[in-house]
């Protein structure tokens, strides 16, 4: 970092020099180019990290009946190795890139909400620092990087790793839906007149369909660690079939994240390699519309492939052969895509640098690891290879040969544009053919080990024949992919010093990251450039034959929805998510007519709770009165009702204070039985959010108290509106669901 | 027993009576036959829902056939109508205050789900089943609400149509939405339909149903599937066309837009 900042110190007026320099305007920074560089070292050193456990693991494999590590210590390196590498290096280093240049490709001088762009960042070393205390506290996690339960369960897991991995995960998840929030605000709300979202450039329409992703998967993580934080600390059986739960229960939750998270990770690498391959074949990307609208189709498709990862726990064959079918769909918008690259290169004039040739791996890899993962489609196969090293080796190529891949050839690619400097081209292919060996050695063998029969996870194995031989390949290859790393990191040190000066354009690139300098300065643009086509500067360079004039694309309506509604409402959706989960917890476990112990028939008041429900709705009619008010320019009628407002949403928490009151005066707790946990986090849930929303209105209130509430804030009202209304309709569907019982 | 078996078809439905008389108004409404054809679409899905083995066994003994049906008469129907309606030209006076009602989306949206939801609640299944004219109603409310669900996205008018995005969000809740419920249909040990659980053995099928591994229990999920995924694929199908439309159209001449000041739409207040 320290020689970065000395190269941008360099390159800048002298007055700011030694602000820059200083870590202080680091941590401190809310440049979406410095926190899009934070992000990347930070995923960099994860990296290494992750790399190192994967290494100890291959020593440790390298040869049967090897002792290099204990089972307990396998067991939280692969675990480890496999979290980190998702939250701690996969997503951090994604986001790095989108906040570094999606600004810059949509002509916009930050993101949306840049102190919450920091924050969204401090969330991931936040995060990563929780996670590997863990091996503090004497054992870090080692339930696998998706905690089955009941394994990750207290009567199976006594230390805290697994408690450390739920924190962690809960800071890194918060992290990313805040980021991902900012990121579509940003693209929704930010863009160049001119540029309207059939425009953008592929790597911003990647972004964007990654933070709807996130946005809507990550919520689904977020209440199953609630409930599994619940059940290790708080003595409930969510998960504990033993006095219950459901186990069955915790793999859907997961996979509901999961599956839409293996396009969190792959996305975005899609889009770096829409832009990459265009640039080096100079030629504009071939179907741009196939390739961007069959994306939004993976994103909505994505939330119903989830129970493939399922073949294997016997959900019957009916749903079997749904998800399968489901499956095999997703497969064609992302197989298609493949072609869009290959004809983008067909008949163009190819220059193979560094990053060109990473694109052209991916291309190969990934359609390995894509087809695998058809087979897995079919459910007979998947019975017969899952938990084998062949879904090892399936996923590494769609991760490395796919996401890390993309993500070297967009480093040789925009690094210019980041430093001014170009990376070294020699060793860049040290770094390429060096890695493409050693992935290739590794991952490959593991196919054949899979189908011979190797369990993944295990931490040594027989010397049955051929797979000693196949691990020492497997491991062998693990030392070209670390050498690999190392000349990619010194590269860098050393283009940061001695590369070679690049302009502002040096691959002739289209879009509008190039029309600025290298690297470009805080504001990004002095002047934001006229775009009237997908290739803004290509249009600009070559006026005579300017896209626009050849091809023309839909035209920009100059509408821009108010960003914090468009938080709001992306937030709401996030939170949206979140309860369905909870509710669909509550149904599930309050289906059983022979439930022993208490019931919503049993012990809970429904006429009086109905009267709060009264309060509560009552407090969005008097929510719209203020609003109604503040729009007549009524100060005194603003601050009226919302007081009011507030007074209905502190009432509704005494309903509540006093039913809970009631319920553990008869004994009733979170752990009495499912019923109890299922209402208690519910309802307790939704109580924390109606507190966190009056906190919100009192501020709202003080601020119209004192007339410091001007007209241009009014949207952030507004905002705040939308999340209350948003508390109230959650309750109308708890109240529904518990107290009415209508599912039952 | 076969697929055509008489005893699983229904050809004395009277719902040939209802397919004529909307094939005889459309007629006289639109006196034109260029889109006949998808009215004739429409008229065989609805005919086949009630005449067909689809129709025999959703009256009492089937939950999958059932929601099938249901999904026939929902989606599948009133699209086909609505698609058959001629295309009005657009006009600068102010729509009729009915078209102005059915086009808020929110209204479409409560009406495709909400049926959906309202009659897969047990009372209200179980109602339905057991009075002949409570069935009608909801058979009647499936083909009004699905009419409600597509007009925002298939509108004959353009002014009451949806942008694409907007109607690739409205296609993708609503698709969230019947997920929601087949999810719950699927899975759920609770009998979602009562009369289902113990049919009246009418025409003597039901040992060859069970045979053939339609117990109830499997029925039921069956049925939840059905709801969830054919209807999700129809609405991507129509996502897909909604992002054609979206990439192809909107081309006028110069945009009015550019031109403004480079901040507009920037950061023009304090940052978060």
């Amino acid at each position: 970092m320290s020689g970065h900042a000395a190269d941008r110190a360099a390159e800048l007026p002298a007055d700011r020099g030694s602000a820059y320099t200083t870590l202080l305007s680091w941590v401190t920074t809310v440049d979406h180019k410095r926190i899009g560089i934070l992000y990347i070292l930070t995923a960099t050193f994860f990296l290494c990290v992750a790399g190192f456990e994967a290494i100890l693991m291959r020593i440790q494999l390298a040869v049967p009946n090897n002792t290099f590590l204990s089972p307990d210590v396998f067991n939280q390196t692969f675990t480890m190795h496999g979290t980190t590498m998702i939250f701690l290096v996969g997503m951090p280093v994604l986001v790095g890139f989108a906040n570094y240049f999606v600004p810059l490709m949509i002509g916009a001088r930050d993101v949306a909400f840049p102190r919450l762009n920091a924050m969204s960042y401090w969330m991931v070393p936040f995060g990563g620092i929780v996670l590997y205390y863990s091996f503090f506290t004497g054992e870090a996690p080692d339930a696998g990087w998706f905690s089955y339960a009941p394994l990750s369960t207290t009567p199976y897991n006594l230390q805290d790793g697994v408690n450390y991995w739920i924190i962690g995960l809960a800071v890194l998840g918060v992290g990313s839906v805040a980021g991902s929030i900012n990121m579509f605000a940003t693209v929704i709300c930010l863009r160049a007149p001119g540029m309207s979202l059939q425009r953008v450039p592929l790597f911003v329409w990647m972004s964007l369909m990654t933070a709807i992703l996130t946005i809507l998967a990550l919520p689904a993580l977020n209440s199953a660690l609630a409930m599994l934080m619940i059940d290790r600390w708080l003595g409930a059986a969510f998960f504990e079939p033993a006095r219950g739960g459901s186990a069955v229960l915790w793999q859907h939750f997961f996979w509901i994240f999961g599956h839409p998270e293996v396009y969190i990770l792959i996305l975005p690498a899609f889009g770096m390699i829409s832009e990459v391959i265009p640039t080096f074949a100079r030629k504009p990307i071939y179907g741009y519309a196939f390739v961007a609208g069959s994306s939004a189709v993976i994103v909505l498709l994505s939330y119903s492939v989830w129970a493939h990862h399922m073949f294997v726990v016997g959900l019957g064959q009916g749903a079997d052969i749904f998800f399968a079918v489901g499956t095999l769909l997703i497969a064609l918008p992302t197989g298609v895509k493949v072609f869009n690259w290959t004809a983008t290169l067909w008949g163009g004039a190819i220059r193979l640098t560094t990053s060109m040739l990473f694109a052209v791996a991916f291309l190969l890899e990934f359609v390995i690891g894509g087809l695998t993962g058809i087979m897995f489609a079919a459910v007979p196969v998947d019975w017969q290879l899952s938990d084998t090293y062949f879904v090892v080796a399936h996923f590494h190529y769609v991760l490395i040969g796919g996401t890390v891949f993309g993500l070297f050839s967009a480093t040789y690619y925009w690094f210019p544009k980041m430093t001014g400097r170009f990376l070294c081209e020699r060793l860049g292919r040290w770094h390429f053919w060096l890695w493409i060996t050693g992935f290739n050695m590794t991952f490959m063998v593991q196919h054949f080990l899979g189908v011979m029969g190797m369990p993944r996870r295990v931490y040594t194995y027989d010397d049955h024949p051929g797979w000693g031989l196949l691990n020492g390949i497997s491991s062998a290859g693990a030392v070209f992919m670390a050498a690999g790393t190392l000349v990619l990191i010194w590269n860098v040190f050393r283009s940061l010093k001695r590369g070679e000066i690049a302009g502002p354009n040096p691959w002739n690139g289209f879009t509008l990251e190039w029309a600025t300098s290298s690297p470009p300065p805080p504001e990004n643009f002095p002047v934001v450039p006229e775009v009237k086509s997908r290739r803004p500067v290509w249009d600009s360079d070559h006026p005579d034959m300017a896209d626009w004039k050849a091809a023309r694309t839909a035209d920009d309506s100059g509408r821009r929805p108010d960003r914090r509604k468009v938080l709001a409402w992306a937030f709401i959706a996030s939170e949206a998510v979140f309860f369905i989960l909870l509710l669909a917890a509550y149904v599930v476990f309050n289906s059983d007519p022979e439930m022993t112990g208490p019931t919503s028939s049993t012990a809970l008041n429904v006429p009086r709770t109905g009267i709060f429900t009264a309060v509560l709705l009552a407090s969005s009619v008097t929510f719209l009165l203020a609003e109604r008010a503040m729009r007549a320019g009524n100060r005194g009628g603003f601050t009226r009702w919302l007081l009011l407002t507030i007074i209905l949403g502190l009432g509704f928490l005494g309903g509540q204070a006093w039913e809970y009151t009631g319920l553990l005066q008869n004994n009733i707790t979170i752990s009495s039985n499912l019923f109890a946990s299922t209402f208690f986090t519910v309802t307790g849930f939704h109580g924390l959010h109606v507190t966190a929303g009056l906190i919100v209105l009192t501020i709202v209130w003080t601020l119209g108290l004192r007339g410091e509430l001007k007209e241009r804030q009014h949207g952030i009202v507004s905002g705040v509106g939308v999340y209350w209304h948003f508390v109230d309709v959650v309750w109308i569907a708890v109240f529904s669901i518990i107290y009415l019982r209508v599912l039952q | 027993m076969n697929l055509f078996s008489a005893e699983l078809w229904n050809w004395g439905s009277p719902v040939w009576l209802a397919a004529l008389a909307i094939l005889a108004t459309w007629l006289i409404v639109v006196q034109s036959v260029s889109r006949l054809w998808m009215v004739l679409a429409g008229l065989t899905f609805l005919v086949l829902a009630y005449v067909s083995p689809v129709g025999v066994l959703a009256d009492g003994y089937l939950f999958s056939a059932h929601m099938l049906q249901h999904l026939v008469l929902l989606l599948v129907v009133p699209l086909c109508l609505l698609l058959a309606l001629p295309p009005t030209a657009p006009s600068a006076s102010p729509l009729p205050r009915w078209k102005q009602l059915v086009s808020i989306p929110l209204i479409g949206w409560v009406c495709g789900v909400g049926a959906m939801w309202f009659w897969h609640m047990p009372t209200f299944c179980a109602a339905s089943i057991q009075y002949g004219p409570v069935g009608l109603i909801r058979d009647l409310t499936f083909l009004v609400a699905g009419f409600l669900f597509w007009w925002p996205v298939f509108s004959p008018t353009a002014a009451c149509r949806l942008a694409p995005p907007s109607a690739i969000v409205y296609l993708f809740s609503a698709c969230t939405g019947c997920t929601l419920l087949g999810i719950y249909i699927t899975f759920t040990t609770v009998t979602v339909c009562p009369a289902f659980a113990n049919p009246v053995d009418r025409v003597g099928i039901l040992t060859m149903l069970y045979n053939g591994g339609f117990t109830p229990t499997v029925d039921q999920s069956l049925g939840g599937l059905l709801m969830w995924v054919p209807p999700c694929f129809l609405y991507i199908s129509v996502i897909i066309g909604m992002l054609c439309r979206w990439y192809t159209g909107g081309v006028v001449a110069e945009p009015a837009t550019v031109g403004q000041p480079a901040t507009a739409g920037q950061a023009d207040s304090p940052p978060s």
